[in-house]
């Protein structure tokens, strides 16, 4: 037989017994590698010169009662430039996150076509950014990624004369976070808090006179199935931690994350927990009952997604007090990469008009500006929302120095609330 | 005379096509797996010298796949939906394969149009219509309810509940992957099908060999490069699904290793792990590749003596 031949003519025994060296070779080759050599660290430090610990971008971490002044790495435009017109003007955002109106408004007024590129979630659009994928003038950010965006020159310094809204319109605390001290590289967009909803004619037990409201999660089994969680690694994980009383929310110890996740299995043969963040759509749907949600969800479901409006004042959200549950902003951002930076200003000053960032709420979004002018009182009175939504509606007295919101991790920290949310997702 | 290089040069284009979309993007995924992390905006830095690798990652993956590790139960998971949805498709698609290539004569034309038919339409479409079909009160679980299959189905202890097939149900991802991928695999089978020499049955009738003998020792065997080669169609996609469990399922119960990948490649600080897995797993699929590779090739040994 020619050797060639010979080569190619093993048996299905034959072939089997190789395939199966190799996937014994496979599974040993684990140690092999580790010998090898390698990390499974992301380099960079965790705590600067001072000893404070630091996020990727080498930055302090900012906390509701630590503020945090971001460095400028280059001077904000001038005041008093002409607006840039003409041709294209991008916004980088969640897709269905602004009104469309109001950008072919927006674009009218400075004679630009107004195109909105739009991202998965906030860290695949911080990586795009990163890699020069996208060019857009201004973006959606979010207070816990700052840090590497302004280390990482993705976002330009802000000259707030071009915004007089800022002071004029939002919530002070806002005005000058605490994450971003003078508000040096952003404007806030939309605030929210996350808690609970669920449509009453299927969960008939009082959520908010449970004395611990997240445990319906842990007694949900009359609604398995029906039963759902935020897919976000930080919600999750830390809604595991505040039912136990573990209000700090940005912690790295792993015991802890642990308990979290070793307490989220638990749901499995609770209520064969599903995660998943559609839940604006899903309740009113009574697709699902009992949900993990954020309070601008159940605006939108309430506004767009009501099968039958009668249905309406079935929906209810419950959220922790102050400084037992999160509460948190998204912001605008001008992008390094943008032709039109006054433009890019004038729209950040344009979203944070009263009109514009009402009509953007009740006709579109369902999330909330955080505006003075915003009153929970006036929406119900106005027939905005239901009464039983009024809960949704957040003031400025939900924010301040002892509030909660999820701030950046180190990147240590990072990797174990991901490492976490994996074993937790893994279903085992 | 044609010069030599003329019909290898035919293959130029598919070569560059494969080279650009393929192995390109493949070695960018092995670099990334070897790689490390840019501190600062937590991007993966590709290394692409072999030299620079940095195995760590792929250590560290490997040695969550071993059992006990957290990817172990979601990787024995994964491929047990698999191996069921490929064993539902083939139940119901060699079958249909079968029909249309021995049986439908005039109808084959129409038959073949109906198989092409659900690629006009996305199959992430597909798939979310079943949302609404299987949903309390959708005409697919009315009729399953009306009919007691889902009680059926409840009793058998496929469903952990009955009509609830949306509440997290390894069912109804099984049953959507063999919904979303069936078509792929009639296809091939039935061109392998459609090839056999009907002068090959007929003799092995005219030899005294039953209809089912007749199948079972000329028609299976002459298929099985279609069956093979549909199998290998379907099972590579499947490993790496993973948006027919996030939408008919969206329980960490019913996840599979592709929603892993998934979780670290949208964010956080370590898309290295994503990139990890996907090549150990393509290293796995490739053990699959292999053993279908040496089937055609031992067939078409057989066939040329």
């Amino acid at each position: 037989m020619h050797p060639k031949e010979r080569r190619s003519a093993a048996t299905r025994r034959e072939f089997l017994a190789r395939t199966g060296g190799a996937a014994f070779a496979l599974s040993g080759a684990s140690g092999l590698l580790a010998a090898c050599s390698n990390s499974t660290t992301t380099a960079g430090s965790t705590v600067n010169s001072a000893g404070q610990k630091v996020g990727p971008g080498g930055l302090p971490l900012a906390r509701p009662n630590r503020r945090v002044t971001l460095p400028l790495w280059e001077q904000p435009i001038p005041s008093g430039m002409k607006p840039e017109t003409g041709g294209e003007f991008t916004i980088f955002n969640y897709p269905e996150y602004i009104y469309g109106a109001l950008l072919k408004e927006f674009g009218k007024k400075y004679n630009v076509t107004v195109k909105v590129t739009p991202f998965d979630d906030i860290n695949t659009g911080v990586a795009k950014l990163a890699s020069g994928a996208v060019q857009p003038d201004v973006t959606e950010m979010t207070p816990d990624n700052l840090d590497r965006v302004v280390a990482g020159h993705l976002i330009k310094p802000l000259n707030l004369d071009y915004i007089p809204n800022l002071k004029k319109n939002v919530w002070p605390s806002l005005v000058d976070p605490f994450y971003d001290v003078g508000s040096q590289y952003g404007v806030p967009y939309t605030a929210y808090a996350t808690g609970i909803a669920w449509r009453t004619d299927q969960v008939k037990v009082d959520i908010p006179s449970m004395s611990n409201p997240w445990d319906i999660f842990w007694q949900a089994q009359a609604y398995k199935g029906k039963t759902a969680l935020l897919s976000e690694v930080r919600e999750t994980i830390a809604m595991a931690l505040l039912r136990k009383g573990e209000l700090d929310i940005n912690t790295e110890d792993p015991a802890k994350i642990n308990q979290a996740v070793a307490d989220l299995q638990e749901l499995y043969n609770i209520c064969n927990i599903k995660v998943g963040d559609l839940q604006y759509s899903t309740i009113p749907e009574n697709k699902a009952w009992l949900n993990q949600a954020w309070s601008g969800d159940m605006m939108s479901a309430f506004f767009y997604y009501l099968p039958n409006k009668a249905t309406g004042p079935l929906l209810r959200f419950w959220h922790p007090v102050k400084g037992k549950g999160p509460i948190q902003n998204d912001m605008w951002s001008i992008c390094t990469t943008t032709k039109k930076p006054v433009l890019a200003h004038l729209f950040l000053n344009f979203m944070l008009d009263n009109g514009v960032a009402y009509s953007n709420f009740v006709n579109f979004n369902g999330y909330q500006p955080p505006l003075n002018e915003i009153v929970p009182e006036d929406l119900v009175k106005k027939k905005v929302i239901p009464e039983t939504l009024a809960t949704c509606v957040l003031t400025e007295s939900d924010l301040g120095p002892d509030s909660l919101q999820e701030m950046t991790l180190t990147t240590t920290g990072q990797s174990l609330w991901q490492d976490g949310y994996s074993t937790f997702l893994s279903g085992a | 005379m044609y010069p030599r290089w003329l019909w290898p040069a035919f293959a130029i284009p598919g070569v560059v096509w494969l080279l650009i979309l393929f192995l390109l993007p493949f070695y960018a995924v092995i670099g990334v797996a070897f790689g490390n992390i840019d501190p600062i905006l937590q991007t993966p830095i590709p290394a692409w010298n072999p030299i620079n690798w940095n195995t760590g990652w792929v250590a560290h993956v490997l040695n969550e796949l071993t059992p006990g590790g957290v990817y172990w139960d979601v990787f024995l998971r994964t491929i047990r939906y698999v191996a069921l949805s490929l064993g539902g498709c083939i139940l119901i698609g060699y079958p249909v394969a079968y029909y249309i290539a021995r049986h439908a004569s005039r109808t084959k034309s129409l038959l073949l149009i109906l198989l092409v038919l659900p690629f006009w339409i996305s199959y992430l479409m597909r798939m979310l219509a079943w949302i609404n079909l299987l949903a309390p009160g959708g005409y697919a679980a009315r009729f399953l309810s009306f009919t007691h299959i889902s009680d059926l189905l409840y009793h058998m202890g496929l469903l952990s509940q009955p009509n609830n097939f949306l509440g997290g149900q390894s069912f109804t991802v099984i049953f959507a992957l063999i919904y979303g991928y069936i078509p792929y695999f009639i296809l091939p089978l039935y061109a392998s099908l459609d090839r056999i020499d009907r002068s090959h049955l007929e003799a092995a009738r005219d030899l005294g060999a039953s209809p089912f003998r007749a199948f079972w020792h000329v028609t299976l065997p002459l298929s099985k490069t279609g069956l093979l080669g549909g199998a290998v169609l379907i099972v590579l996609p499947m490993f790496g699904d993973y948006y027919t469990p996030n939408i008919v399922s969206g329980a960490p119960t019913t996840s599979m290793i592709g929603n892993q990948i998934d979780l670290y490649f949208h964010g956080g600080p370590q898309p290295t792990i994503g990139a990890a897995i996907t090549i150990i797993l393509s290293a796995f699929l490739v053990v699959l590749m292999g053993y279908y590779m040496w089937t055609i090739h031992k067939s078409s040994k057989e066939l040329v003596a």
